[in-house]
């Protein structure tokens, strides 16, 4: 008989018992392994939602700051413009690479959100918006027909949730207009999917703000140039300059204090089912006191019991930290669900991403944990004198 | 930066949000089931999809019933339609119904109650964008469907949108330039129409189960 299955009947014994004391290990792997798949899958997402704006630069009209964030996202509400000269005095730049001018406009409509009405946001563009933002391609139909023209593309999800294909109308409420619909960009997973593109200079029309600009999205031949392209900007008038590494290291700050927490949770859990382990395999072994004692009577060494114990702690640990992970997969979606609802803001794209890493470290850290939870428990059968042992156990 | 990657974060929420609800359920089905039967008591949910309720066999029935060929992108068989069974204690009074429709600006929501024989007894467009969308929304228009069952629009061809006799053939277009979303809301409702008929006998729906009355 192998010391394996020497603790493996061990623990059959009290089925419940180990049975529970598995689940809780369980329960404290999924959660530590739910919490970092989180933390890595929120921070991917953010990184490719982020990165997919396509600019590191965005140049808009100087104001609120929270004004020059909301357009950052995707425009937002209570914009300030200004004066496309500036964008024609930037253009010219020779470190730059790419260079979009964008003009975000909104209007209410009241059939939004289930009745009670949202915000559609729409955006002027010109041909160097798909130049800065090659994986914005077409599902169906195609770029505008002239540079006035009053037609519209529609992001994915716009143009599912109004049923549209190129030919089809649409109608802008508040300023009452019609546009045709000439082509549908197929989904790009970001705020994108949601927005009405114009025509740059049809937007300035229909919105009557002739010569005016929301932003300007710039991607540089060099990033290195960066700090000094931003210093450069900070001097025109009227503008202010907000760069994606500051978003992102703004975004990634807040996150840190929420990872503290979630991982002072995980802690929490781990140590729980610590202390669980423990607990069970103390009593199993106070169970087992006379047990012990004949063991040792019989020519048992205090390394062979402390083996047993410490075997049969290890054995709930690691098949707590199977099924842990088992949890972990299965409970992907679940978690994600919920996640979707609970947070402020949820980017777009997979958020709890559970790598085979993760999966292998979390297992080695559940059998770890185990060999440290069997320590004290294994040392204190093995510390059993036989003859007080056989006389306490009975 | 702080407070502004804040308002980033809500406003990116927010908009996030108005693209959530492709389907065509109620917007709020306890207030809503209340508005078209004061007397109701409780109500029950069924989900049912084309795919789920026949496949494809069900489709091509259905749209030789409507006389029309369904839309491949936005008319797919595993589109899924909320049938909301109105109760007053047990017995039931009446469904609750809505199809999503392609209209002439963007996407109509039409929903339909009807009496446990299938007469229309209320009718209003859930969603409708359109220059025109207050005289379609006006009772004197909606009101015009009250009492007509699927039996009425058989006359009705929807892709002439013209029907030679019967009741349907007196609704007139309210509009003055909005003649698609008209003949729309008529395909709508008929499609809905013949889509009730098809679930409650279609055992795979589990619709007629619950509608035992």
């Amino acid at each position: 008989m192998t010391w394996l299955s020497v603790a493996f009947k061990n623990l059959a014994r009290k089925k419940v018992r180990s049975l529970l004391t598995i689940g809780g290990v369980a329960i404290a792997v999924a959660v530590l392994v739910s919490l970092l798949g989180f933390d890595a899958g929120y921070q991917r997402a953010l990184t490719g939602n982020i990165d997919k704006m396509g600019y590191q630069v965005l140049v808009t009209a100087k104001g609120c700051p929270y004004e020059a964030a909301t357009l950052m996202l995707q425009g937002g509400g209570g914009l300030r413009y200004m004066d496309e000269a500036i964008y024609e005095k930037i253009v010219k730049d020779p470190r730059i690479e790419k260079i979009t001018p964008q003009l975000v406009a909104t209007a209410f409509d009241k059939e939004r959100q289930g009745g009670q009405g949202g915000v559609v946001l729409y955006m002027g563009i010109d041909p160097s918006y798909l130049a800065l933002k090659p994986w914005a391609t077409f599902k169906t139909g195609g770029w505008f027909s002239g540079d006035e023209a009053d037609e519209a593309i529609m992001g994915y999800e716009v143009a599912e949730l109004e049923q549209r294909l190129p030919g089809d109308q649409i109608f802008i409420p508040n300023v009452d207009k019609v546009l045709k619909v000439v082509g549908i960009f197929n989904r790009t997973g970001t705020q994108d999917d949601g927005v009405i593109f114009l025509p740059l200079k049809t937007a300035q029309r229909i919105f009557g703000l002739p010569g005016k600009l929301t932003g300007i999205g710039i991607k540089l031949k060099d990033l290195g140039t960066l700090g000094d392209f931003e210093e450069d900007l900070y001097n025109e008038p009227g503008i202010q300059v907000i760069s994606m590494a500051q978003v992102k290291g703004t975004i990634f700050n807040l996150i840190a204090s929420a990872r503290t927490m979630t991982n002072a949770v995980a802690l929490i859990a781990v140590v729980i089912a610590v202390i669980g382990v423990i607990n069970t395999i103390l009593m199993s072994v106070f169970e087992r006191t006379k047990e012990i004692g004949v063991m040792k009577a019989i020519g048992a060494s205090r390394l062979d019991i402390f083996r047993i114990i410490w075997m049969e702690t290890t054995l709930i640990c690691l098949i707590g930290g199977i099924a842990g992970d088992m949890m972990a997969i299965a409970g992907t979606h679940a978690v994600e669900f919920i996640l979707r609802r609970v947070l402020p803001y949820a980017p777009s794209g997979q958020l709890v991403f559970i790598t085979l890493r993760l999966l292998g470290i979390s297992f080695i850290g559940a059998v770890i944990m185990g060999l440290i939870a069997g320590i004290y428990p294994a040392f204190r059968a093995s510390s059993m004198r036989p003859v007080e042992a056989i006389r306490l156990g009975d | 930066m702080f407070r502004s990657v804040l308002v980033l974060l809500f406003f990116a929420n927010l908009c996030a949000n108005a693209f959530a609800a492709v389907g065509c359920s109620l917007n709020d089905p306890d207030r809503d089931v209340k508005r078209l039967f004061p007397e109701s008591t409780g109500y029950r949910t069924t989900f049912v999809t084309i795919k789920e309720a026949g496949g494809e066999a069900l489709e091509r029935d259905i749209e030789e019933r409507l006389g029309d060929k369904f839309d491949t992108v936005y008319e797919s068989p595993d589109v899924p339609y909320a049938y909301y069974t109105v109760l007053k204690g047990k017995d039931v009074i009446g469904r609750i119904h809505g199809v999503n429709q392609k209209g002439q600006y963007g996407g109509l929501q039409l929903i339909l109650a009807t009496d446990p024989a299938g007469r229309i007894v209320g009718f209003y467009y859930q969603k409708i964008s359109s220059p025109e969308s207050a005289v379609f929304r006006n009772k004197a228009f909606t009101d015009l469907f009250k009492g007509l069952s699927l039996e009425d629009f058989s006359a009705y061809d929807v892709k002439e949108g013209a029907a030679n006799e019967g009741r349907v053939s007196k609704i007139q277009d309210p509009s003055k330039n909005s003649g698609e979303d008209f003949r729309a809301t008529l395909r709508g409702i008929k499609k809905n129409l013949i889509l009730l008929d098809v679930f409650l006998h279609a055992p795979e729906s589990g619709l007629g189960k619950e509608g035992g009355k």
